[in-house]
C-alpha cells in the first residue's frame, strides 16, 4: 500500500482551462451583446464613436454644447474604436469587454499567486468568472474602464513585488508599462488600487524579506516600492497629461448628485440585494473564514487588511467609513466597484477554502462549489431582469436621428426627456448636438453643475434640483441654440407647454413626441478655454493607446524565466486531507 | 489568541453600521429634512414623513381633525387626483416656524416644497398641533373637493385649423404670413437687485398666434448685457385681440447698468380652439395668514372637459394704468367643470402699495388635449 501521487483534482487547474471557462461563460453573453442595455455601455461606445472618427481631437460638439473627452481615460475607447473599423461599434464593445475580463482571470491568478500556492490560485481565477459583482458592472453598470483597468493593475502587482522583494530588473519594466497602461485605461482605479492593493503588496514584500535568509533588506524593499512609485507616477502624469491639465483648469466643483451606492444598504431591501447580496452571493457565507484564515496565516494579514478597508468602502454609507476618509470625494464618487475590488482582494483566502473543501469532501465538495458559483451567477444575471432599478429597455431612437440628420435641423442643438441611457445612442447616430450628456465630470455649463442633479434627460429623478437645471436650461434655451426636444415621458409636458415650447411631430403612437420653440436662432459655439490645444490631442491619441502596445511589446520582449522564486512559500492547504492510496 | 483579531474585526464592523445607523448624518450626505426636538413640531414631521411616503393610511393617524377629514380626502389632497399638479408632485422636503404654543396646543407655520412638473412650488400652511394625552396630534384643515353632478353641457367654442396642402410641412413652415402681435406695454424695473421686464403682449390678427417674447438689455456701452425670454410668465397661445402679460426677469443684473431694452415677440401661425373657456370670478387683493398681499379669486371651468393643470397669470396696474407687475402661480387640484376652483397668486410687498387694478390671464395643461 503505497500513496501516490495527487490525483488530478489536487493539481492546479491550467491557466488556459480557466481562460476557457471565462470565454465560455461571458463570451455567449457578450456576443449576444448583453451590456447593451446597461447603465455605460452607451456612453463607452459613444466616446468611442468619436475617437472612430477623430482621434486625435478630443473636443466633441455632441454634448453639452461641446467638451473635452480628455476629461476621462481613454484607452478603452480607442481600443473600441479600433476593433469597430473591422466589426462595427458595438461588437467592438463587447470584444474589448471579453478581452478584459480574460485579463481580470489571468491577474487574479498572477495576483493570487503571490499569497497562495498555484493551486489555491487557480481555484481563486476560477471563482472570480463567477463572482457577482462582476457581473452586474459587466452587464448592468458597463463599467467597462473600471474591469479593464484592474485587470491590468492585478497583473502589474506581480511585477511590482517581484522588483520591491528581489529587485528583478524586468519585472520593474513590465510592471510599469502594465501600469501605465492601467492608468490609461481609468485613473480612479488605479489611484485607490495604490492603497487597497499595492499597500498589502508592498506589506508581504516586506513579510517575506525579513523572514528570507538574504542580503535583502526592508530599507532595499522601501525604496524600490519608492522609485517604482515614482517612475510610474511620472510615467502616468505624462500618458494621461491632456486630462491632468483639464483637471487643473475644471476642477470637479459641482453640485454633488446623489447616488444610491453612498446611501445606508441595510435602510433599504433594494438597495441590500443591489449592492450586497447579489454581488457577493455565496462569497458572503465566505466572509467568517475569510477574516479567521486571514489573521491565522501572518503572511495573509497585508491581504486581510486591504480586504476589510476595501469592503468597508463598498459598504457605501452603511458605514462612516468612507466618509470620514473620504470626505468630499465621498459625494462624487460611486462605491459598487469598491465591493468588486473587495472581492477581488478576498479571492486568494477564497481559492485555499475552495481547495480544503475539494480535499476534504471530494466529489461532494465539487458539487457543492459548483452549485455555488452557479447561484451567484445566475443570481446577478436574473437580478437584471427583476432589478426595480434596472435600466430602462432600449428606445426606438430611429425616428430621432432620422428626424435629426434631415432638413438642416442639425443648425440647432437638441435636448431628449425621458431617454434613460438611450441618450447616448442618439448623440452617436444623429449629426446634431445637445447640451445634454451622459458623463458627469465633464459637464460646465452653469445650468447643470449648480444643480444637484445628472443627465437633464432623467430630470425628474432628481426631484427639485432636477427640475430647476431643466428649468434653467430651457429659460436659456436661445442662447445654446436648443430649439428641438424629443419627449419619451408625458411627465414633462406640462413645463414644455408653459414655457412656450409646442409638439410638432410624434412617433410610435406616440410613444416619442417632438417639441420645438419658432424663436429659437440656430447655434453658434459656446466659448469656452477647456478645449484641449492641437498638441493635446496628439499626445491624447498617441501616449494612452501607445501605453498599451508598448506593454504587450515588453511582454512579449521580456518573457518570464522560470516561476518567481518566493523567498517564502506561499500557503499550503489548511484543511486535513485524507491519504489517497492504489490498493 | 487566534481568533481574538478576527471578533475585533466583526465587533468594529458591526460597530460602524451600528454609528451609521443610529447617527445618518456621519456616514451619508446630511439630508435636508429637519429633524426637530419640539414635540409639536415633531408631530408634523412624523405627519409628513408619512405624507412624503404616500403611506396615506399612517399619516391619517396622525391627524386630530378626523371628524373633518377623510382618509380619502387626505390621500387626494397630498396625492392629487384626475391628473392634477398633485399627482405629479414629490413632496421634496419642509421648514418649520413655531408661531406660538399654549399648554396642550401650538400654531407652527410649515412651508412645503414640492418638485412638480413645472419646477418647486412652496405651500404656505399655519398648523395647530393639539396634545391628546401626551400624543401630539396635526390638525390639518383640508377643503372638500366638489361633487359634480352628471350633466349635459353643449359644445359651442371657436376653433382654428390650419390646412395645409402638404402633410410634411413641419410646423411653423408653412407658407404664410405670421400673425401680427404687438408688445402694446413694456416697463423696466430693478426688483432685489434684479432687472424685471413685463408688460402686455396683444394678438392683433384675427387668427391664433402662438407668441415668444424675449428681451435684450442693452448696457451704456451699447453691447448685449443678456437675453432672456418670458418663459413660463406668459400665456403663449393667443386668440384674435387677446392680451397676454408677460414677466422676464433679469438675474444679477442692475438697472442702472441698463441702457435700454430690445424687445422682441416671435408669432407663429397655429391652429387653436378656445376651449376650454374658463372664467375668473370674485378677485379681490387681500392680505393672507402671513401678512402678504395676494391676489385671490376663484376659476370657472365653464366647459365639459376637465382641466388638469390650471396656470394664472395676472399682470397689476399702477394708477396711470401701466403693468408694475406680473405674477403667475400653479393651481394644485383639477378643474372640474363648472364647479369654481379658488387660487392665490402673490403680490410683492414693495409692488402691492402701488396696484389700483390687475388683468387676470388663465393658461392650461389638459391631459387629453392633442
Amino acid at each position: 500500500m503505497a500513496t501516490t501521487a495527487s490525483p488530478y483534482s489536487f493539481r492546479p487547474i491550467p491557466l488556459r482551462v480557466i481562460l476557457f471557462a471565462a470565454f465560455a461563460v461571458h463570451g455567449p453573453l457578450l456576443f449576444m451583446q448583453l451590456p447593451d442595455s446597461s447603465y455605460d455601455e452607451s456612453f463607452h461606445v459613444f466616446f468611442a464613436s468619436h475617437y472612430a472618427k477623430h482621434w486625435f481631437n478630443p473636443w466633441n460638439e455632441k454634448w453639452f454644447a461641446g467638451f473635452s473627452q480628455t476629461s476621462y481615460p481613454p484607452l478603452t475607447h480607442q481600443w473600441i474604436a479600433m476593433f469597430s473599423k473591422l466589426i462595427g461599434l458595438d461588437a467592438g464593445y463587447m470584444l474589448v469587454q471579453l478581452i478584459a475580463i480574460l485579463l481580470l482571470t489571468v491577474g487574479v491568478y498572477r495576483f493570487a499567486k503571490l499569497w497562495v500556492d498555484e493551486r489555491a490560485a487557480s481555484y481563486a481565477a476560477l471563482a472570480s468568472i463567477f463572482i457577482g459583482a462582476l457581473s452586474t458592472l459587466v452587464y448592468q453598470a458597463g463599467q467597462l474602464a473600471t474591469v479593464a483597468s484592474i485587470a491590468l493593475f492585478l497583473n502589474a502587482l506581480p511585477y511590482f513585488y517581484e522588483w520591491s522583494a528581489e529587485a528583478r530588473g524586468r519585472s520593474l519594466i513590465k510592471g510599469l508599462v502594465v501600469s501605465w497602461a492601467a492608468a490609461a485605461a481609468h485613473h480612479v482605479t488605479l489611484i485607490f488600487g495604490v492603497v487597497l492593493f499595492a499597500a498589502p503588496v508592498l506589506w508581504l514584500a516586506c513579510i517575506d524579506t525579513k523572514k528570507a535568509e538574504n542580503e535583502r533588506t526592508l530599507g532595499g524593499v522601501i525604496s524600490r516600492a519608492v522609485v517604482f512609485c515614482i517612475i510610474a507616477g511620472i510615467g502616468i502624469a505624462a500618458v494621461l497629461l491632456p486630462y491632468w491639465i483639464e483637471l487643473i483648469q475644471h476642477p470637479i466643483r459641482q453640485m454633488p448628485i446623489p447616488h444610491a451606492s453612498r446611501s445606508n444598504y441595510l435602510l433599504s431591501l433594494n438597495t441590500a440585494l443591489n449592492y450586497i447580496v447579489v454581488p457577493y452571493g455565496a462569497l458572503l457565507l465566505a466572509l467568517p473564514y475569510v477574516v479567521v484564515k486571514g489573521w491565522t496565516s501572518p503572511r495573509l494579514r497585508p491581504l486581510l487588511f486591504g480586504f476589510w478597508l476595501t469592503f468597508l468602502f463598498g459598504l457605501g454609507g452603511t458605514t462612516p467609513v468612507p466618509h470620514w476618509l473620504l470626505g468630499r470625494a465621498f459625494e462624487v464618487l460611486t462605491f459598487e466597484r469598491f465591493a468588486f475590488w473587495a472581492m477581488l482582494l478576498m479571492l486568494p483566502i477564497v481559492g485555499i477554502l475552495m481547495t480544503g473543501i475539494l480535499d476534504r469532501f471530494r466529489g461532494k465538495g465539487a458539487v457543492g462549489l459548483a452549485l455555488a458559483a452557479v447561484l451567484t451567477f445566475a443570481a446577478a444575471l436574473g437580478w437584471l431582469n427583476i432589478n426595480p432599478n434596472r435600466p430602462t429597455p432600449a428606445l426606438d431612437i430611429d425616428p430621432v436621428v432620422e428626424f435629426l440628420n434631415r432638413d438642416n435641423h442639425n443648425q440647432y442643438r437638441y435636448l431628449t426627456l425621458g431617454f434613460g441611457n438611450s441618450l447616448s445612442k442618439v448623440s452617436r447616430y444623429a449629426n446634431a448636438d445637445s447640451v445634454d450628456g451622459d458623463y458627469n465630470s465633464a459637464r460646465l455649463l452653469p445650468e447643470l453643475t449648480h444643480y444637484a442633479s445628472a443627465q437633464l434627460t432623467n430630470s425628474k429623478f432628481y426631484g427639485a434640483a432636477g427640475m430647476e437645471s431643466l428649468r434653467a436650461m430651457l429659460m436659456h434655451a436661445n442662447r445654446y441654440g436648443l430649439k428641438y426636444i424629443f419627449v419619451h415621458d408625458p411627465y414633462y409636458e406640462p413645463l414644455l407647454t408653459f414655457s412656450g415650447w409646442r409638439e410638432i411631430e410624434s412617433y410610435n403612437n406616440g410613444e416619442v413626441t417632438t417639441w420645438s420653440k419658432d424663436d429659437v436662432p440656430p447655434l453658434h459655439p459656446i466659448s469656452t478655454d477647456a478645449r484641449p490645444a492641437p498638441w493635446e490631442g496628439v499626445l491624447w491619441g498617441i501616449l494612452p493607446i501607445g501605453s498599451s502596445f508598448l506593454a504587450i511589446l515588453v511582454l512579449l520582449l521580456l518573457p518570464a524565466r522560470g516561476g518567481r522564486q518566493s523567498s517564502t512559500e506561499p500557503l499550503a492547504v489548511p484543511f486535513p486531507r485524507e491519504e489517497h492510496y492504489i490498493a | 489568541m487566534k481568533i481574538g483579531m478576527p471578533i475585533i474585526i466583526f465587533a468594529v464592523t458591526a460597530l460602524l453600521i451600528a454609528v451609521a445607523m443610529f447617527n445618518p448624518g456621519s456616514a451619508t450626505v446630511q439630508s435636508a429634512a429637519p429633524n426637530p426636538s419640539d414635540a409639536p413640531e415633531r408631530a408634523i414631521n412624523n405627519f409628513l414623513i408619512h405624507v412624503q411616503q404616500r403611506h396615506w393610511n399612517q399619516a391619517y393617524s396622525e391627524l386630530a381633525n378626523t371628524d373633518d377629514v377623510s382618509e380619502n380626502l387626505l390621500a387626494k389632497n397630498f396625492g392629487g387626483s384626475h391628473g392634477s399638479l398633485r399627482v405629479f408632485s414629490s413632496l421634496q422636503n419642509w421648514d418649520f416656524q413655531p408661531l406660538h404654543r399654549n399648554g396642550n396646543e401650538a400654531q407652527v407655520r410649515v412651508t412645503l416644497h414640492w418638485s412638480t412638473p413645472v419646477g418647486v412650488v412652496n405651500d404656505v400652511h399655519d398648523v395647530k398641533v393639539q396634545d391628546d394625552s401626551g400624543n401630539w396630534k396635526v390638525s390639518w384643515p383640508i377643503a372638500p373637493f366638489p361633487e359634480i353632478a352628471t350633466q349635459v353641457l353643449p359644445v359651442n367654442y371657436l376653433r382654428w385649423d390650419l390646412v395645409s396642402a402638404s402633410s410634411d410641412k413641419e410646423w411653423g413652415q408653412g407658407n404664410l404670413d405670421s400673425p401680427h402681435v404687438r408688445i402694446v406695454s413694456m416697463n423696466a424695473i430693478e426688483y432685489e437687485g434684479n432687472v424685471t421686464v413685463m408688460g402686455e403682449v396683444l394678438n392683433e390678427d384675427t387668427v391664433p398666434a402662438f407668441v415668444n417674447v424675449a428681451a435684450t438689455l442693452v448696457g451704456n456701452n451699447g453691447q448685449d448685457l443678456d437675453e432672456e425670454s418670458s418663459f413660463d410668465k406668459m400665456a403663449h397661445v393667443l386668440l384674435p385681440k387677446q392680451v397676454s402679460p408677460y414677466r422676464i426677469d433679469f438675474p444679477g443684473i442692475a438697472l442702472s447698468r441698463v441702457k435700454s431694452v430690445r424687445m422682441n415677440a416671435k408669432a407663429t401661425l397655429v391652429p387653436a380652439s378656445a376651449d376650454p373657456v374658463i372664467g375668473v370670478m370674485d378677485q379681490k387683493i387681500q392680505s393672507d395668514p402671513q401678512g402678504h398681499a395676494v391676489l385671490v379669486g376663484k376659476l370657472l371651468n365653464q366647459t365639459g372637459e376637465i382641466v388638469n393643470i390650471p396656470h394664472v397669470i395676472a399682470s397689476f396696474y399702477d394708477s396711470n394704468g401701466r403693468v408694475v407687475w406680473v405674477s403667475d402661480g400653479y393651481v394644485n387640484r383639477v378643474l372640474f367643470p363648472q364647479a369654481p376652483q379658488s387660487f392665490s397668486i402673490e403680490i410683492p410687498r414693495s409692488i402691492a402699495g402701488k396696484v389700483q387694478s390687475y388683468h387676470v390671464v388663465v393658461n392650461q395643461y389638459s391631459l387629453n388635449a392633442s
